[in-house]
C-alpha cells in the first residue's frame, strides 16, 4: 500500500477519524487494506495479518506472564484467539477494523506514538513503546490501549496453568457421575443445515 | 495456604438430564435446520430473572409457555469452574462486553437461566428512596415498598433468601473490619443459596446446584408443567399486525452464535419480552416497534463500578469462598436521593483471568502485581446512576447486523462520584489492615499510607476510560411510568404502543436501583405475570 498516502488521508481525518473508530466505522475502507481472507492457519478468527502485527505486542505486554511458564507470544495470541470464541460476530468485525487501521504507519504513530510496526521494534523499543502509549492523555490512544491489551491479560490468565502462576491453586475438582443412556446437555451436534 | 484444587464435587444430580429424559420439551436451536412454525398461548423472550419467574407462574395457571433463549442451555454437570469456558459459554459477548468507548466492561448473562446463573447471589430488597422516586418523577404507580414488599416476601421464600450464616471469606472480612474502625455501617448480605458448600464460583455457574437460580427453580418447574424451551434461539422481530403483536421471528443459532438459516415462527397472543436491559430494547428496535417518543433503549443504566485493590499480609485468597457476604449502605443515600452520585459499597471475587483484565498495565510490572493475588482483598463500589439531570444514562444501537451495542457517555456525574468513591475504599482498606492499594484509575500505582493515596486521588485527572468503570447490572432502555415523554411501558408490564406485548425484566426500571437487581425483578415480575395470569384466564 502506499504508506504516504494513506498517512495524508489518515491524518486530514484527525478528531473525525477518532470518532469514527470509535463507532466501529469502515473507516479501513479508506485504507484499502482491509481483508476478508480468513482465519491464519492455526487460528479461528485473527488473520495472518493480524497474527503477524500483534504477536510481538502480545510477547511485550504479558512478558514473564508467558516466559515464566514456559510459553511463547505464540502461545499467548492463540489465547487470544480462543477469547474471540465468545464474541459476537459484530464484537469481531469491530476488533478487525481497529487492526486493520493499526497496520497503516500513521495510525500507529497516532495512536502509539511510535511509526514502526511492533515486529521491528527491539524489545527496549516495545518497552519504550507501551511506556509512552499506557500514558498518553489522547482519547484514541487510551481507548485502544485498553481495548487491545486488556483482553491478552483475560485471555492469558484464565488458562489453567497461567491461572495456577499467580499463586491460585485452582478450582475444585467437578466430578460428573455418567448415567447411562442421558447425553450431557451440551454435547447436541450443529445443525446441519 | 487456601487450597480447594484437590476438593472434589460429585454426586451432584443435574436436573435438566434428569428433566430431560423424564420428558422435557427442549429444542435446541443448533440442531433445528429447516423452518416450522409452533403455537403457545405466551412466548417469553429471555429466561434470566424475569423470564424464569414469568414462566412459572403462567404455566401454574395452565397456559402453554414457550421460552426462547439466545444462549446454550448448560447445566451443572456442564460447570467445570474453567474460568474461560465459563466466560465463553455464560456471558454476553463472551464477556468482552463493553460501552462503545471501552468505558465501562459489562459482565452479563447469556444462558438458560440468564444472569441468575452467573451472579453473586446478593438479593436485595429496592430501596424505599428508589420507589418513591420512580412514583414522583416518572409516574410509576402502586410500586412503593408497601406493595412490592409481599412479591419480595414471597420470592425470597421461593428462592430460599436469606442472610448468610457462614463466616465471611477474608475478601469481605476487609469490609467489616474498615466499615467498624471507621464508624460506618455494614451488614450481611441475605444470598439466594440453599447449601452452598463457600467455595466461590458463583460467576462460573454453581456446580453443586445451591444458588437457587432460575435454572434449578422456576424453570424445572415451568418444564414440569408443559413449558417448552427453544435454546441457542435468537428472538430476531416480533411479528405485529397493526398494533397487536402476533408472535415472534426466532432464528436458530450454530455455536458460532451465527444464523443456521433456519427460522422458527411462533404465534401467541401474549408475547413477553424478557431478555433484560441492552436485548429488550434492541429486539425491539429490530421490529421497529411504535415509539412514537423514540423512547426505547434511552435511560439504560449500568450501576457503573469502581474498584480499589488492597494488599494485605495476611492471605486473602479473593478466590475462595462466598463472593459476596457483607455491605455497606453508608454511602448510598448520603447525599439523598438525587444529589450527587450515592454508592453501595461490596466486595468482589477475584479469580486470575478477571483480576488480569482489571489490573491492565504491561510486562515486568504487571507480572509482579498478579503475583500478589493470594493476598490481595478487591472492594467494588456501586454508583446508583439515572437519579440526576447530568446523568441520563446509556443509549442501545444497532450494528448494521442487528447487534445491540450500548453507548454510554461517563459523565462528570459520574467522574465526580466515582472519585469520592476511591477516596472510601482507600480509606477502608488502610482501616482494615492494608499494607499497600491501588484504586481502579490507569495513572494509578500502590500507595502505602492513606495520606498518600488521597493525595495520588485528589491529583489524578478523572476522564472517561482511564477511569477504571465496570458494571454487572444492566437496567433500564425500557422505562416504566405514566410519562410518556420518558417512558413506553406502564406500571402493569404492558407495552404502551402494543397489544399483546409485555415487558418483565430489568429492562423497565427508570433508573438504576442503589441494589443489586435480581431480588427487584424477581418480585415485579412476579406482581406482574400474576396479574397478566389472571388477565388471561378471566
Amino acid at each position: 500500500m502506499d504508506q504516504g498516502l494513506n498517512r495524508r488521508s489518515f491524518l486530514k481525518l484527525g478528531a473525525a477519524g477518532s470518532a469514527l473508530l470509535a463507532t466501529g466505522s469502515t473507516l479501513t475502507l479508506l485504507t484499502g487494506c482491509s481483508s476478508n481472507d480468513g482465519p491464519a492457519a492455526g487460528y479461528r478468527h485473527f488473520r495472518q495479518q493480524d497474527v503477524d502485527l500483534l504477536t510481538p505486542l502480545v510477547g511485550a505486554v504479558l512478558g514473564k506472564a508467558l516466559t515464566d511458564v514456559g510459553a511463547s507470544a505464540e502461545d499467548g495470541m492463540k489465547a487470544y484467539d480462543d477469547l474471540l470464541d465468545g464474541a459476537m460476530p459484530g464484537t469481531r468485525a469491530t476488533l478487525f477494523q481497529i487492526l486493520d487501521l493499526m497496520q497503516l504507519g500513521a495510525a500507529r504513530w497516532f495512536i502509539t506514538g511510535t511509526w514502526a510496526s511492533f515486529a521491528e521494534q527491539s524489545e527496549d523499543e516495545l518497552q519504550q513503546t507501551l511506556a509512552h502509549w499506557s500514558s498518553s492523555d489522547r482519547g484514541l490512544s487510551q481507548m485502544a490501549f485498553k481495548g487491545l491489551t486488556q483482553p491478552m491479560f483475560m485471555a492469558w490468565y484464565v488458562k489453567p496453568e497461567a491461572a495456577r502462576s499467580t499463586g491460585y491453586p485452582g478450582p475444585p475438582q467437578v466430578i460428573i457421575t455418567p448415567e447411562a443412556g442421558i447425553p450431557a446437555a451440551d454435547t447436541a451436534p450443529t445443525a446441519t443445515s | 495456604m487456601q487450597d480447594l484444587s484437590s476438593l472434589p464435587i460429585k454426586g451432584i444430580n443435574d436436573p435438566w438430564k434428569t428433566g430431560i429424559k423424564n420428558g422435557w420439551d427442549v429444542i435446541d436451536g443448533r440442531t433445528v435446520s429447516a423452518d416450522r412454525t409452533l403455537e403457545a398461548d405466551v412466548v417469553i423472550i429471555g429466561t434470566g430473572a424475569g423470564g424464569g419467574v414469568s414462566a412459572e407462574i403462567l404455566t401454574q395457571r395452565g397456559l402453554k409457555v414457550i421460552l426462547i433463549e439466545a444462549g446454550k442451555l448448560m447445566s451443572s454437570d456442564d460447570f467445570t469452574l474453567n474460568e474461560g469456558q465459563a466466560y465463553r459459554d455464560l456471558y454476553q459477548e463472551g464477556a468482552m462486553r463493553a460501552t462503545k468507548d471501552a468505558g465501562i466492561t459489562i459482565l452479563q448473562g447469556r444462558t438458560v437461566g440468564g444472569t441468575t446463573v452467573v451472579n453473586w447471589t446478593s438479593s436485595f430488597r429496592t430501596p424505599s428512596e428508589t420507589l418513591q422516586y420512580w412514583q414522583d418523577t416518572f409516574g410509576v404507580e402502586n410500586l412503593l415498598r408497601q406493595d412490592l414488599d409481599p412479591w419480595f416476601q414471597k420470592m425470597e421464600e421461593r428462592l430460599k433468601i436469606s442472610q448468610w450464616i457462614m463466616p465471611p471469606n477474608a475478601n469481605n472480612d476487609v469490609l467489616k473490619k474498615g466499615c467498624e474502625a471507621l464508624g460506618w455501617e455494614w451488614a450481611v448480605i441475605p444470598r439466594n443459596v440453599e447449601g452452598c458448600w463457600n467455595i466461590g464460583y458463583c460467576g462460573m455457574g454453581c456446580p453443586t446446584n445451591a444458588k437457587q437460580s432460575m435454572l434449578v427453580t422456576t424453570l424445572p418447574m415451568a418444564m414440569n408443567n408443559g413449558a417448552t424451551l427453544i435454546h441457542s434461539a435468537q428472538a430476531h422481530r416480533l411479528l405485529i399486525d397493526g398494533d397487536t403483536v402476533t408472535g415472534v421471528e426466532v432464528r436458530p443459532l450454530n455455536n458460532d452464535k451465527v444464523p443456521t438459516g433456519a427460522t422458527v415462527t411462533v404465534k401467541a397472543k401474549t408475547v413477553i419480552a424478557s431478555g433484560g436491559g441492552i436485548q429488550t430494547p434492541a429486539l425491539l428496535m429490530r421490529s421497529e416497534a411504535p415509539d412514537p417518543q423514540s423512547r426505547v433503549g434511552k435511560r439504560t443504566f449500568l450501576h457503573p463500578t469502581t474498584f480499589t485493590f488492597g494488599i494485605y499480609d495476611k492471605e486473602v485468597a479473593p478466590y475462595y469462598g462466598a463472593p459476596q457476604s457483607l455491605y455497606s449502605d453508608e454511602f448510598v443515600f448520603k447525599h439523598g436521593v438525587d444529589g450527587p452520585a450515592g454508592y453501595k459499597l461490596e466486595m468482589m471475587p477475584m479469580h486470575p483471568g478477571l483480576t488480569g483484565a482489571l489490573m491492565g498495565g504491561y510486562g515486568g510490572d504487571a507480572r509482579n502485581e498478579i503475583e500478589r493475588l493470594p493476598n490481595l482483598a478487591s472492594s467494588i463500589a456501586l454508583l446508583r446512576d439515572g437519579f440526576h439531570a447530568d446523568n441520563p444514562g446509556g443509549s442501545v444501537e444497532l450494528r448494521d447486523n442487528g447487534e445491540p451495542v450500548i453507548d454510554y457517555p461517563v459523565d462528570d456525574y459520574l467522574l465526580e462520584g466515582a472519585k469520592r468513591t476511591h477516596l472510601t475504599m482507600a480509606e477502608m482498606h488502610f482501616a482494615a489492615g492494608a499494607k499497600e492499594i491501588r484504586p481502579s484509575h490507569s495513572h494509578a500505582g500502590y500507595y502505602k499510607s492513606w495520606k498518600a493515596a488521597k493525595d495520588a486521588i485528589n491529583n489524578f485527572a478523572y476522564d472517561p476510560v482511564i477511569t477504571g468503570l465496570g458494571s454487572a447490572h444492566v437496567m433500564g432502555g425500557c422505562a416504566m411510568g405514566q410519562d410518556e415523554s420518558q417512558c413506553v411501558v406502564n406500571s402493569d408490564g404492558s407495552y404502551k404502543y402494543l397489544n399483546g406485548l409485555y415487558i418483565i425484566d430489568g429492562s423497565v426500571f427508570p433508573t438504576s436501583l442503589g441494589v443489586n437487581p435480581q431480588l427487584t425483578i424477581y418480585g415485579m415480575s412476579a406482581r406482574n405475570a400474576t396479574a397478566l395470569a389472571d388477565k388471561l384466564k378471566a
